[in-house]
């Protein structure tokens, strides 16, 4: 059974690296909607790390041999938020229109880890399923980010957030994987 | 002037601002993968590894900023070249913290935070394969199994006879006895696991296209990704 800051530090560690793949999503596309999202899980990481700071020390009262692991747990979580924070630095550069330049998003499409687009067909095999049921990230080696629906996001999608055809899936993977990727959301491909 | 002494100085200058941002986004990737799975492992090989990558992105910062400064030439320039300039600083930053991660393993196991325990709860994990020689996998390129596309699981160490290799390319070959350190799905290691043990054959792709079918298929996906993205600013609709 996990404790109520192991289930806390999970949540600040997991939202670090949600936000930094946003960050350079916003970046990529130049989108706004994105980027403000990073904003925001930045002010809930810095509202979790109180929390998990009063945690913290709750434990410590109650366990004094505790200290000296609730010390070093509290740096761990400097270094995450500084994560946390340098996504948000890339995201206001969003915010402020300073992310025109081209080579912005010809780096992160040369990167190793690149990010790309794919809109859900009405005959794709994604269409009405979750995103465990397909094990989308496992089989096509591309993991969801983001998914606008309408005029809506869904960030940070989980196993049990269900595609639906017409949204468009923000993925983040290696090169050699977008095209199957782009093929099995537009339904060109039916089986993985 | 001789300032061209100086710029011999300088690591990395004789790359684009093109290439080192691209540099420096991989590096603080990998670099952070890195620090959790050091302090996962235990591994002072590969904290110093962390922090040999973290000296690196100091001499890619100075080389960036000083092609970038060079560039600007007017007043627009020096406006989009100040966000990619944050870019690529937030990308230091966050092998800064990478670095100050790794700075935890001086302090006792039994003290350190519950990393191992959140590290394996993660969406997505970090685990330890060894490859054994009965593997479809040994003899092959990292590149050749697309081991990222087919799993979900990017390999981000792989230890053989010769030690370390860190962020491998797609040219390094997996040998029996080899230890990769994998970081993505579980159901991907799952199976990038069957298959080490040689529980589970590798499924090699059949279907090799051509370059010309390559070719028009990257074309028509460029197409719908430029007409993607527009969709998703919401531009030009409704």
């Amino acid at each position: 059974m996990k404790s109520k800051l192991e289930h806390m530090f999970l949540e600040l560690k997991d939202t670090s690296e949600m936000m930094v793949d946003l960050a350079y999503s916003s970046l990529l596309y130049d989108n706004v909607e994105i980027a403000e999202e990073v904003i925001s899980l930045n002010d809930r990481m810095e509202e979790l790390s109180e929390k998990i700071q009063d945690e913290i020390a709750q434990v410590s009262r109650a366990m004094p041999d505790e200290v000296a692991r609730a010390v070093i747990t509290t740096r761990l979580m400097d270094s995450i938020l500084e994560i946390a924070a340098a996504a948000k630095s890339i995201a206001d550069v969003v915010v402020r229109g300073l992310a025109e330049h081209p080579v912005l998003a010809m780096s992160i499409r040369d990167s190793d880890t690149t990010i790309c687009l794919a809109k859900v067909a009405t005959d794709s095999i994604l269409a009405g399923k979750t995103l465990g049921e397909v094990s989308l990230a496992t089989n096509s080696g591309m993991f969801v980010l983001a998914i606008k629906r309408g005029d809506d996001y869904i960030f940070g999608p989980d196993w049990n957030s269900r595609l639906e055809s017409d949204d468009i899936l923000i993925a983040r993977g290696p090169e050699d994987a977008v095209a199957f990727f782009k093929d099995i959301a537009d339904g060109t491909r039916n089986e993985f | 002037m001789s300032d061209s002494d100086d710029i011999s100085k300088l690591d990395h200058v004789d790359m684009s601002v093109r290439e080192l941002l691209t540099e420096m986004k991989d590096q603080s990737e990998v670099i952070v993968d890195l620090a959790y799975a050091s302090l996962m492992y235990n591994s002072d090989n590969m904290a110093q590894k962390v922090r040999d990558l973290e000296n690196d992105m100091d001499d890619l910062k100075f080389a960036i900023r000083y092609k970038a400064l060079l560039a600007a030439r007017t007043k627009e320039d020096a406006r989009q070249l100040s966000g990619l300039l944050e870019v690529a600083s937030a990308a230091d930053r966050i092998s800064n913290a990478a670095s100050d991660i790794v700075s935890l393993l001086r302090f006792p196991p039994d003290k350190r935070p519950l990393i191992t325990d959140v590290l394996l709860e993660s969406d997505e994990r970090i685990r330890m394969i060894r490859v054994k020689k009965e593997s479809t996998l040994v003899g092959n390129t990292i590149g050749k199994l697309a081991i990222e596309a087919n799993t979900g699981c990017k390999v981000i160490a792989i230890k053989n006879r010769h030690g370390w290799s860190y962020d491998p390319e797609d040219d390094m070959k997996i040998r029996a006895n080899d230890d990769l350190i994998v970081r993505g799905t579980d159901d991907g290691a799952d199976i990038l696991s069957q298959c080490a043990f040689g529980k589970r054959e590798w499924d090699f792709e059949e279907e090799v296209l051509t370059q010309e079918e390559a070719e028009s298929e990257a074309e028509e996906d460029e197409r719908v990704e430029a007409e993607l993205t527009e969709e998703l600013n919401g531009e030009d609709e409704e």
